[in-house]
């Protein structure tokens, strides 16, 4: 026949083929088959394709249709059934052990959800604008003789230059957040009210930097919110506190006091999100505001943080290669004209970068800017904590039923001999592994719950469990699957692996078959929990160090008196009447101290006669009054302090050893050196840390000048407590409408390194929480070895074995364990902390003893563990454990 | 009715299978309803009526030879059951009853009215 030749298109068989019930198939197919050459011969093939193709869709119908899938054969619902009811009678039997699983596992999801909210906290810092895409912030980076740096304060027409001069920048705002021209904290009240508050969190800012970061209004409209003079926007929460359940737009508020010039409000908005890097409740307008003559128009002091809105489609790469011509317009003139050294050379070596505004809180590393940050390093570490812990809580999970392994092997022999696959074995333990992970799961998240409050303390954050966000449920139970396939996976396959014959038998040796995987695991354990003890250890060390090692100056019995500018000329007065105290040593006037948070500048200075040779040395000029020295129990190592008799002193400075050395003077005293003015060296003080120990001190010097905003008093050691009554009393007698404000200044100290001691803190909880799962698990194990080994050890007594001997043979296997882990933490902890310390300019040794006490820690923690059943073993009576046989 | 479900293409199915007596298989029943009823009868409709009376328990099938015309494949030849029978017996006789239970006017009324 000529017909067999032709046939049908293979994919329409195929098709109907995949669809077909498999029962029916060939007949139907042979029918089909039978028209199709049929019609080949009356109508043609292409007829007979298309007719063909029409039937095999017609026959696509329910009675028809019967996809080959061997799982709609059987029915697996009974199983899995089956495989939960023999889980969860497993679980109820051997209640200890279960115990110490989900216990563990809990304890590990519950760090592990903490940490995650954390890091989920750290990442969505700046994300709620509505299009960070476009907002960035200007830095400038420069690389000139080998001084490198990027910052971010620019001079004060800057932003509008870059706004004029490049049509890609939509929009440029500034702020200025210095405590030198009263941004930070100021006392704030109503205009029709006379008492002062104090508050924090005044900022200058333009009106366009508002609109840049399309802050959320609740009165007023964000479009003229700070554009008029003398104009202020406050945050909601101030709004609220300040003009309760009312509209405050157009009230007026006084600021320090200055009721001539009040500022009218001219919007409220949103608190800003916790997770802004910005963060102000004050902000005051720029518009009209000039901080000395021809401030605005200066292009020489940096003072201004400046942030840009690009175009929609603007080339971010492009424009920052464009803005280079910012410096040869504006500033290489004004340095030409000031008789800057090599300008030109100066002006090629900065560039510009624009920082998308959602790195500013993480990735910022290298840039000096007034904002805090998070580290994204942390974020790294801590993400690698809560894995370490909730695989410590899967490995007790493995070990413990492993070990355990014994008990279910006559059960898996049986199935093996009824029937069950391989499969089935491994999908029944993963079942019972997912029951107890789910339930670890449920009672992770009530812990997690519960442990909120403590952890954000710990962290200072306000983190809450998104209960209502609509991935936090799905996400939960699909971590929970994953977790309990992670635990659950080493032990199916290792039990399913069972010979039916053998165990049925009875000569499977009992659980102790692959030890060797379960001590690397336990080894595993205890090093992670060793190394985050040696971390908490050295991390503690550090603040030790920081707290305790010589700083230059005396921070103790020191109070420190803030917003005495308020007092306007009464200042002296409170000086002095505080000096009449009996309690107060001695007091000085300066806003510039050696803590965070005081006054801080920058100039330029020369030997005199050379600032046309050589470069500026970058000088902190503290204005302080005569007793300032003595005060903070500074020490001079050459020359002497200011004089009240010597009325010359008005032009002496005295500098830091650090200046003296960089301005390359060798015999300081009598030297003259200059700024805007020249300064006759009279004494040199030593150097002290005014920054964070993180950095080497800089060069700093001393003037004598009128800064009224702080008032340092030392007291007498015995007299603190009557001291401190004395001192408000003095302090209401002369500004009876203003709150006192003071603190001591070894604990504003202290304060700079929150963080540090913040860092301890979250390290001893993780390693407590670690070495707590650990132990769990260590306990577990050996309750097991002591249940396996019940009939030796009884064996053993009544031959005669001591206490001692049983305790030794039942410990001496872990105690091999631990003493691997802290040779394998040591070196691991040693060399994380090292790069740690790095972050400190002044930073402590990390030595032996930390490792050796850690050691000996660590031992007697898993002794302890271990010890509890092996004395109970030890203890118990013989014939207990034999009787039975 | 309740008795023995059956369809009007069920019935023409059973009908025709008994027709062809022991040469029904699908093509051959698809010819012979599509010759003497004049409709035409897809692949798919006929086979999942078939399907259906089969599991109804009215039609048996067996597996026949395999010819060259069919690639090879087996035909199905169809064949009725006791069950199948009675239902077809109940079919007619409850019809015939309705029929004689027509009144012969009734009838005769379309005839005058022409």
């Amino acid at each position: 026949m000529e017909t067999r030749k032709v046939r049908p298109p293979k994919v329409f068989l195929r098709f109907f083929r995949w669809y077909c019930h498999p029962k029916l198939r060939d007949s139907i197919e042979g029918d089909l088959m039978e028209l199709y050459y049929e019609r080949v011969a009356g109508s043609g093939k292409r007829k007979a394709d298309l007719k063909f193709f029409t039937d095999i869709v017609l026959l696509c119908r329910p009675g028809i249709i019967g996809i080959e899938n061997e799982k709609n054969l059987t029915n697996h619902y009974a199983m899995f059934r089956n495989h939960l009811k023999i889980g969860w009678r497993n679980l109820l039997r051997q209640r200890m052990y279960s115990l110490v699983k989900i216990g563990g596992f809990a304890l590990g999801i519950a760090a592990c959800l903490l940490i995650m909210l954390f890091i989920r906290e750290e990442l969505r810092y700046d994300t709620h604008y509505k299009e960070s895409d476009r907002i960035f912030r200007v830095v400038v980076a420069y690389n000139f003789n080998g001084e490198s740096g990027k910052e971010v304060w620019f001079q004060a027409p800057f932003a509008r230059a870059l706004k004029e001069d490049y049509q890609d920048i939509e929009k440029a705002g500034r702020y200025n957040s210095s405590e030198l021209f009263g941004a930070g904290s100021a006392q704030i009240r109503r205009a029709d009210h006379l008492d002062n508050t104090y508050e924090e969190g005044f900022v200058y800012a333009d009106q366009e930097l508002l609109e840049i970061l399309q802050t959320p209004m609740v009165y007023g409209s964000l479009a003229h919110c700070l554009d008029a003079p003398k104009t202020i926007v406050i945050t909601k929460r101030k709004a609220d506190k300040y003009f309760p359940h009312e509209n405050p737009v157009g009230k007026l508020m006084v600021v320090n006091d200055n009721d001539k010039e009040p500022f009218r409000i001219g919007g409220v908005i949103e608190n800003l999100p916790a997770t802004s890097h910005i963060q102000f409740d004050f902000f005051m307008t720029m518009t009209g505001v000039e901080f000395w003559k021809g401030e605005q128009t200066d292009w020489d002091a940096t003072n201004y943080p400046t942030y840009v809105q690009l175009r929609k489609g603007a080339d971010k790469f492009q424009l920052e290669k464009k803005m280079a011509g910012i410096v040869r317009k504006y500033l290489l003139p004004v340095w030409i004209k000031n008789g800057v050294p090599s300008a030109e050379e100066l002006a090629k070596s900065g560039w510009f970068i624009l920082q998308p505004v959602k790195d500013i809180y993480l990735r910022s590393e290298g840039i000096a800017d007034p904002v805090s940050h998070g580290d994204i390093r942390f974020i790294w570490l801590f993400g690698a904590i809560a894995g370490f812990i909730l695989i410590i809580a899967c490995i007790n999970f493995i070990n413990l039923s492993t070990a355990k392994s014994a008990n279910r092997a006559k059960e898996v022999g049986l199935r093996k001999t009824v029937g069950s696959y391989r499969t089935n074995i491994i999908a029944q333990f993963l079942t019972e592994s997912l029951l107890f992970s789910v339930i670890s799961f449920g009672l992770g998240l009530l812990l997690a719950e519960l442990l909120l409050p403590y952890f954000n303390t710990l962290a200072a954050k306000s983190l809450s469990i998104p209960w209502r966000e609509w991935w936090f449920i799905p996400l939960l139970g699909v971590s929970s699957v994953a977790t309990g396939i992670l635990a659950g996976i080493y032990p199916s396959f290792y039990l399913s692996s069972f010979k039916p014959i053998q165990v049925l038998k009875g000569n499977l040796s009992r659980g102790s078959k692959n030890s060797a995987t379960r001590s690397s695991l336990v080894v595993f354990q205890f090093t992670t929990s060793i190394v985050l003890i040696i971390a908490t250890a050295v991390i503690y060390k550090q603040l030790d160090y920081i707290l305790n090692t010589k700083v230059g100056f005396d921070k103790d019995q020191v109070l420190v008196i803030r917003g005495t500018n308020t007092l306007g000329g009464h200042v002296k007065t409170f000086k002095e009447e505080l000096l009449q105290l009996s309690s107060v040593k001695s007091a000085t006037v300066s806003d510039y101290l050696p803590i965070k948070g005081t006054k801080r500048n920058g100039n330029g200075f020369w030997n005199e006669g050379k600032d046309n040779v050589d470069h500026s040395l970058s000088v902190q000029i503290w204005r302080v009054d005569h007793d300032y020295i003595g005060t903070m129990g500074m020490k001079i190592i050459e020359g002497r302090n200011f004089s009240l008799d010597k009325p010359s002193d008005s032009s002496a400075i005295i500098i830091n050893r650090t200046m003296a050395r960089r301005l390359g003077l060798t015999d300081p005293i009598g030297k003259r050196v200059q700024n805007n003015q020249v300064f006759n060296v009279i004494g040199v003080v030593e150097d002290f840390n005014f920054e964070s120990l993180r950095n080497d001190v800089g060069p700093l010097c001393f003037v004598l000048g009128n800064s009224p905003g702080i008032v340092s008093v030392k007291l007498n050691a015995q007299s603190l407590t009557t001291a401190l009554p004395a001192i408000e009393s003095i302090w209401r007698k002369i500004a009876p409408h203003q709150p006192i404000r003071y603190s001591f200044l070894d604990e504003s100290f202290a304060r700079m390194y929150d963080d540090v001691k913040r860092m301890g803190r979250i390290f001893t909880s993780f390693a407590v929480l670690a070495i707590i799962v650990a132990c769990l698990g260590l306990f577990a194990l050996s309750s097991f070895m002591v249940e396996q080994r019940g009939k030796e050890i009884s064996i053993r007594l009544v031959l005669g074995a001591s206490l001692q001997n049983i305790f030794s043979i039942l410990t001496l296997n872990f105690l091999k364990l631990i003493f691997v882990s802290l040779i394998l933490a040591g070196p691991i902890a040693w060399y994380m902390m090292n790069q740690w310390l790095l972050d400190f300019k002044y930073r402590t040794q990390i030595t032996w003893n930390l490792f050796a006490i850690t050691g000996l820690l660590s031992v007697a923690i898993a002794l302890l563990t271990i010890s509890y059943q092996s004395i109970k073993a030890a203890l118990a009576k013989p014939v207990k454990n034999l009787r039975s046989e | 009715m309740k008795k023995y479900q059956l369809g009007e293409f069920e019935e023409v199915v059973m009908l025709t299978v008994g027709v062809l007596y022991d040469n029904a298989y699908g093509v051959s029943i698809k010819k012979e309803i599509e010759e003497r009823l004049s409709r035409s009868v897809s692949v798919g409709a006929l086979q999942t009526a078939l399907r259906r009376l089969e599991d109804k328990g009215y039609l048996k099938s067996r597996d026949g030879e395999a010819t060259e015309e069919r690639a090879g494949r087996p035909k199905k030849y169809f064949q009725i059951t006791a069950l199948g029978k009675r239902a077809m017996e109940y079919i007619k006789s409850t019809r015939e009853e309705l029929w004689n239970a027509i009144p012969k006017v009734a009838l005769n009324v379309k005839f005058t009215s022409l």
